[in-house]
């Protein structure tokens, strides 16, 4: 089944930008331009994300809209879209029940790599005692990663980057997402702390092995694969 | 200077003289009444007293009711030669007759008994007096009183004095009210024009400070809050300044590559890599914005109420951590020395931020072959961060500055930055209550975050 998605956005021009992204990944999408109709849609009907600016035109802002909906009992994901990019908006939008935050402007990839994250981690998921992309496989009981018959060795933050990259195998994710998931951290490294963690865990990870798996995206971040890139980049609006 | 329309009503100045002159007069009021009560008061009761017991005494020495023994008692009272120019005697017979005494006229017997004042005539002169009407039982009344000439004169000398203490009290409560309205308009008119002034534009004038009174406390509160509103005016000035000239060059840059990708050859991967590069540079010029924003967030102090109890340590060390790889791929040695267990307040991504920022800026300015030492502890009683490098360090003049927003080293112009990373460590520390000191390493740079520990 396809993946329906709810975009209440009062911005026709950033509406339309977020719309036609998101039917090129293959999305069906619906779109509100106020709060009261957004709010409409967003409980009457089932969505598998919902994506929402916080200021709406319309008496209903995009913080009740999720308060609504989180009171009928809906677990529906929700990422707000703001222009509000306080680290105090953020911290009430979070607390207020939204899933995710991102500050207005963005990158389409940067959305695109959180609604999948998002709906991936709605997604009932076997709990596997190991990952595994192609050769590489990781024991979540003994900690152990091997590649082919090659134990690799890495420090505890290495473990856990290369397991988040593991879990969302062949997706995006970008440079915010890895320090919020990996670190837990949510700030703007002024330089490239994150790159150079990654390329530490490939020297480990893809050196001596003819197939490469973490793959970087220019401008965007990062993915795990075997497929190179250029195949699977998603389509820029 | 707009002034009150109706002084009389609406000054708080008018209200709390008259207030207190009335209350002046209150209690002139107040006292006058005890002190007269006290005195003319007394003497009244003392004389009633007098009065009566003298009445009985004189019935008790006379034996029997025979009316001419009461005569002849009374003729020996008005002659002993004891009180006699103050005493009153008469005897009335049943009919109203005068039988003996010393009085000319009395006033109506028809009460008795009762006790009144009244003008009578005293041996042939008119006299103010007390006077007891005591009724036989033979028929008849006995007058017995006092002549009051000697008290009347006593009781005018008594008012008289008052009325001349209320008179100058009056007064000086009236000057006292004066003097007092005139001082305090005095210092609010130094408050008011120096306020007059500000609004004018000029932010310099301070209202000046003397003695140690109220008055000395509010205008030492109120120049220290124009101080600050100086000081952020200043800062103002110089971000729009800055914001003016720092996003000029990158707009024009963005502007001419577009431009120029547009006006020659138009092919694709032309216009694709100037977009690309736009899109970098305009991400770069959002991540200037966003840190202008923390600055302002961190320096409008609204964010206490987000704070958590939270471990520095850790904060400390996973930065450090995060840095290592970076340190070591510049040949730098980084040592993190934080041990766990070190409580603040505050808001870990920013104060994470912070560090990474010192770590950045250590990294960026000691250079490769450099030492960098990471600690978080005690420092003089409170929760500390420090980054001290062996590089540069930054010269004793310009220490002060480097906090400052888009200042920027004369040396390290040609280094990439935008001059922001220290005004924001600044301004995080300062919203924590705290501060960002930055001290010769001897050799290099000790940069220092010190933060109040959390109270337990």
């Amino acid at each position: 089944m396809r993946v329906r998605c709810l975009v209440i956005e009062d911005e026709a021009e950033t509406s339309n930008y977020i719309c036609k992204g998101l039917r090129e990944a293959g999305y069906v999408v619906t779109a509100a331009a106020n709060g009261p109709d957004g709010l409409d849609f967003a409980t009457s009907e089932d969505w598998d994300i919902i994506i929402l600016d916080r200021m709406l035109p319309g008496r209903i802002d995009g913080l009740s809209i999720v308060d609504k909906l989180r009171a009928l009992g809906k677990q529906t994901p929700v990422i707000i879209v703001s222009a509000l990019t306080t680290i105090d908006a953020r911290v009430t939008g979070l607390r207020g029940g939204a899933d995710d935050y991102l500050s207005k402007p963005f990158a389409f990839s940067e959305l695109l790599a959180r609604v999948e994250a998002l709906l991936r981690r709605s997604a009932p998921g076997a709990d596997s005692t190991q990952l595994q992309v192609a050769d590489l496989r990781l024991d979540l009981r003994t900690l152990r990663v091997t590649r082919g018959n090659k134990v690799i060795t890495l420090q505890p933050r290495e473990y856990r980057l290369l397991e988040y990259l593991m879990r969302n195998e062949n997706q995006v994710v970008t440079r915010t997402m890895l320090l919020e998931s990996v670190w837990d951290y949510h700030f703007d490294p002024q330089t490239n702390v994150i790159d150079v963690q990654i390329s530490r865990l490939r020297a480990k990870v893809d050196k001596d092995f003819p197939v490469m798996l973490i793959h970087t995206l220019r401008g965007v971040g990062y993915r795990m694969g075997v497929t190179p890139p250029d195949e699977v980049e998603p389509p820029l609006a | 200077m707009p002034r009150l329309s109706n002084p009389l009503r609406t000054s708080i100045v008018a209200k709390l003289v008259l207030g207190y002159g009335l209350l002046g007069i209150a209690s002139i009021v107040a006292v006058s009444a005890v002190f007269y009560s006290g005195t003319i008061g007394v003497i009244d009761q003392n004389i009633d007293g007098k009065i009566m017991s003298q009445t009985e005494r004189l019935l008790d020495n006379v034996n029997g009711d025979s009316a001419e023994a009461l005569k002849a008692e009374v003729h020996r009272l008005l002659t002993d030669g004891v009180d006699n120019d103050r005493e009153i005697f008469e005897l009335l017979d049943a009919d109203g007759t005068a039988v003996a005494g010393n009085l000319g006229s009395w006033p109506s017997v028809a009460d008795a008994p009762d006790l009144v004042t009244s003008t009578v005539l005293r041996y042939g002169r008119s006299a103010p007096a007390r006077l007891y009407l005591r009724p036989l039982v033979q028929g008849g009344v006995l007058i017995v009183g006092r002549d009051l000439s000697e008290e009347e004169a006593v009781r005018a000398v008594i008012w008289r004095a008052l009325l001349a203490g209320a008179c100058v009290s009056l007064m000086l409560t009236i000057a006292g009210a004066m003097l007092f309205r005139r001082s305090i308009e005095a210092r609010l008119g130094e408050i008011r024009r120096t306020a007059a002034q500000i609004e004018a534009g000029d932010l310099s004038p301070r209202i000046p400070v003397t003695g140690n009174d109220e008055f000395a406390l509010l205008n030492r509160d109120i120049n220290r809050m124009l101080d600050r509103i100086e000081l952020l005016m200043d800062g103002i000035r110089n971000v729009s300044n800055a914001i003016a000239h720092d996003l000029r060059t990158p707009l024009s840059r963005i502007r001419s590559r577009l431009d120029d990708a547009l006006r020659h050859d138009i092919t694709v991967p032309r216009l694709s890599t100037a977009a690309h590069d736009a899109i970098d540079d305009i991400d770069n010029l959002i991540r200037l914005f966003e840190r202008l924003l923390q600055i302002a967030e961190a320096e409008s102090g609204m964010r206490a109420r987000l704070f958590e109890r939270l471990d520095l340590g850790r904060v400390v060390a996973d930065i450090g951590e995060m840095y290592e790889a970076i340190a070591e791929d510049s040949n730098i040695t980084l040592t993190v020395d934080a041990p766990a267990s070190l409580y603040v307040d505050g808001d870990r991504n920013l104060l994470a931020s912070a560090v990474a920022s010192l770590l950045d800026n250590a990294i960026k300015y000691a250079g490769p072959g450099s030492v960098i030492h990471v600690r978080a502890g005690l420092y003089e009683g409170q929760a500390a961060i420090s980054v001290h490098d062996n590089g540069p360090g930054i010269p004793d003049g310009e220490r002060e500055k480097v906090t400052q927003r888009f200042y920027r080293v004369d040396k390290s112009r040609h280094m990439p930055g935008n001059g922001l990373g220290l005004s924001i460590v600044s301004a995080t520390a300062k919203a924590h209550d705290g501060d960002l000191v930055l001290e010769d390493g001897a050799p290099g740079l000790v940069a220092r975050i010190v933060l109040p520990l959390a109270v337990i």
